[in-house]
């Protein structure tokens, strides 16, 4: 195949620059989802929980060569800075310099990975074939058996799809936006069924390939570590609640395994684009994760953290916190007795300190002091819990006290170094009362990793 | 009150273990330590690691626990606590008394005793992860790999069958500078450790041609995909702290 190559006689350093610098607004950076031991001939092996390899300047994670195939795109949409009308210097990879950089990097064990995306060269079936033929590159001549994440072009032919799905991890379409009229708005080549058909292709491709491995256990895997999307966030008026419920409708109806948020960063200055001028909406993005991973893991549906009232979230609570203080009629909650399903809707208890209080209530009753060796965050969980039908201390059962409590350090019960015994307040208090957040928690919050 | 005085090691902290079943001791009189403290009224008893009695503890618990907690355990053991060998000696007693069902060992944190040596596991299974994410070879002459790392914990032992797995067809070294440890893998062929203090001194590796011109794209890659509106060094440092950073090539300055 014979197609034409911007930057042609460029060096390696400046090309992996460009494409790189073009991949980088792509969120999804997990390597999780796939355990597959190494099979003796070749290179690789992929880990479930997923491997960050680096950190890089903004705190995400680097777990994949993440790069574009090229940058050259067709399309023009206005949040990109990849859009034909914008002049910035264009590059093209080889495949046989991906699967060398590839190589070269995971040997060194710098990555987990690759994720390929690319510009829409020429059209987007032509792209995917491109994509398609570079990853079979890698996976049969160079012999990569570590993980492999690529986008599915939208309007690519499904047969080329459906080919590259046998030789990825991961597959992504990106939704982009989060309703018609946004995607209209803003990327006038790409239409929602074009997004949604490969979606659903992948997910049918999925499900059929599990019967065919369930009949035949040598049947050639089909994108087993599930697919992925991303949400652009801030770039039009949608609402918090507009953003979940497409969310959780993905999960349920697509069977997806993760959604992305991507706080809009404004690179194009397009004049139909909000201008940010305090930044990338940070604070935003991160409650989206949030509340994700309370779909997720912890039995909420989006209609309980949000509504058309009240469509967006708190700034100062945090989503689970804010559930809990306007459903103050289901607590406390009794330690000692609650299923699970109750104890991961208290705040300051998360999915792995839930089931240690059902594993270890076995043995005897539980007591604060033990919650707080089994990992509870029992300043913010004291509001809301009884151990043996006593509370830690005496507490309001009132929205606006615990509200205070949850928010401002100055009212918040006062706990000693201990993080047990409470005392009187004096004016040589300096301890560090704002607790900080668990590096396990940090690592889950901010990289989306699980 | 029983003390039975054992090395840092697998083979002697098993082979206590192993005695106090023997002997018939009473459990909650009994202590393992590591040190030469004296306790007051008590009766010392030397251990001899003896390879039998240790094989035969270790093949107990994992018939008993499960592959994961006989890990977990042995973690706890790789950790520099002092009191490591009593928490992992209460935990298997208390394990074995109630006859727990497999991978559940650890469930009652509310005891001391097994939340200590859950805690000491955890903090050495962190350490094996960092390693794993931080860890970064050099190419060496002849396509050789080495690299060269400066853990907390001894967990040499427990990174050589990630990276045997993964890079089966490489011949690679790990080398564990604060322990003069190396992990010395062949490639095909079976991982193996030894102990050499000479090595230690100024080994510095000839570098294969291509080697720096990686590192040097490795460094680039990491500049290009930070996005500069959300730049966040507090974060970075949370997630990768300061004292990997003197092993990784995008963390030098050329």
């Amino acid at each position: 195949m014979e197609y034409l190559m911007a930057g042609q006689g460029m060096s390696l350093t400046d090309k992996l620059r460009i494409l790189t610098d073009a991949a980088k607004y792509d969120v999804a950076c997990t390597s999780s989802g796939v355990e597959r031991k190494g099979d003796g001939k070749s290179i690789g092996s992929c880990v479930a929980a997923g491997i960050c390899h680096s950190f890089s300047g903004d705190g995400r994670c680097i777990a994949l060569l993440k790069i574009l195939l090229t940058n050259e795109c067709a399309f023009d949409c206005k949040y990109c800075r990849n859009r034909n009308s914008s002049d910035i210097p264009r590059a093209t990879f080889s495949p046989e310099e991906i699967c060398t950089l590839t190589m070269e990097f995971y040997r060194r064990n710098y990555i987990e990975g690759l994720f390929l995306s690319s510009g829409v060269l020429r059209n987007p079936t032509f792209t995917m074939e491109l994509i398609c033929r570079t990853v079979w590159l890698l996976r049969n001549k160079y012999r990569f058996n570590g993980y492999v994440h690529v986008k599915a072009i939208p309007g690519a032919a499904p047969e080329v799809i459906q080919r590259t799905g046998y030789l990825v991890d991961r597959m992504s379409v990106n939704l982009e936006l989060p309703t018609r009229e946004g995607l209209q708005a803003l990327a006038p080549n790409k239409h929602r069924k074009t997004i949604l058909t490969p979606m659903r292709q992948i997910q049918n491709g999925i499900m059929e390939n599990k019967n065919e491995v369930a009949l035949y256990r040598n049947a050639p895997r089909f994108v087993t570590g599930g697919q992925s999307t991303q949400m652009i966030v801030g770039a039009t008026p949608e609402s918090d609640y507009q953003i979940i419920s497409v969310a959780q409708g993905l999960y349920q109806k697509f069977g997806l395994k993760r959604v992305f948020y991507s706080a809009f960063v404004n690179v194009t200055g397009d004049k139909c684009l909000p201008a940010l001028p305090g930044g990338p909406p940070l604070l935003r993005e991160h409650r989206l994760y949030q509340a994700d991973w309370l779909l997720r893991f912890y039995g909420f549906r989006a209609e309980e953290l949000l509504d058309e009232k009240r469509p967006f979230f708190n700034v100062l609570l945090d989503p689970k916190e804010d559930w809990a203080v306007r459903h103050l009629g289901e607590f406390p909650v009794e330690i000692n007795r609650a299923p699970l399903e109750q104890l991961l809707r208290v705040p300051g208890i998360g999915v792995k300190s839930a089931r240690r209080i059902v594993a270890a209530r076995r043995s005897g009753s539980l007591s604060f002091a033990d919650l707080k060796k089994i990992g509870v965050v029992l300043k913010r969980a004291l509001y809301f819990i009884t151990c043996s039908g006593r509370m830690m201390y005496p507490v309001k059962m009132e929205e606006n006290y615990i509200v205070r409590g949850l928010t401002d350090q100055k009212s918040r019960v006062r706990l000693g170094s201990d993080g047990m015994s409470y005392r009187q307040m004096t004016l040589f208090d300096d301890m560090g009362f704002a607790g900080p957040v668990s590096p396990a928690e940090r690592l889950e919050t901010a990289v989306g990793q699980l | 009150m029983v003390v039975y005085r054992c090395e840092d090691s697998l083979e002697s902290i098993f082979t206590a273990i192993y005695r106090t079943y023997e002997e018939k001791r009473n459990h909650g009189d009994t202590v393992l330590s590591l040190t030469d403290d004296p306790l007051l009224f008590a009766e010392d008893v030397a251990v001899v690691p003896d390879e039998d009695k240790a094989r035969r503890v270790m093949d107990t618990l994992k018939r008993r626990f499960g592959m994961r907690d006989y890990s977990y355990l042995c973690m706890a053991l790789a950790s520099e606590d002092e009191e490591k060998a009593q928490a992992v000696y209460r935990t298997v007693v208390s394990g074995l008394r109630s006859g727990c069902r497999e991978g559940h060992l650890f469930d009652n944190l509310a005891d001391r005793d097994i939340h200590k040596a859950f805690s000491l596991a955890r903090n050495v299974s962190t350490e094996i992860g960092h390693q794993k994410q931080f860890l970064r070879f050099q190419e060496l002459e002849r396509g050789l790999l080495y690299s060269r790392i400066g853990p907390k914990y001894d967990i040499l032992v427990f990174l050589m069958p990630h990276f045997a797995d993964r890079l089966n067809i490489e011949n690679f070294v790990i080398y564990d500078e604060k322990r003069c440890l190396f992990g010395v893998h062949p490639a095909c062929g079976e991982w193996y450790l030894f102990r050499s203090e000479e090595a230690e001194r100024a080994f510095e590796p000839a570098l294969s041609e291509q080697e720096m011109s990686y590192q040097e794209l490795f460094r680039q890659f990491c500049l290009a995909i930070t996005i500069k509106e959300r730049r966040n060094q507090k974060l970075q440092k949370g997630m990768l702290p300061l004292r990997f950073r003197e092993y990784m090539v995008e963390f030098q300055r050329v």
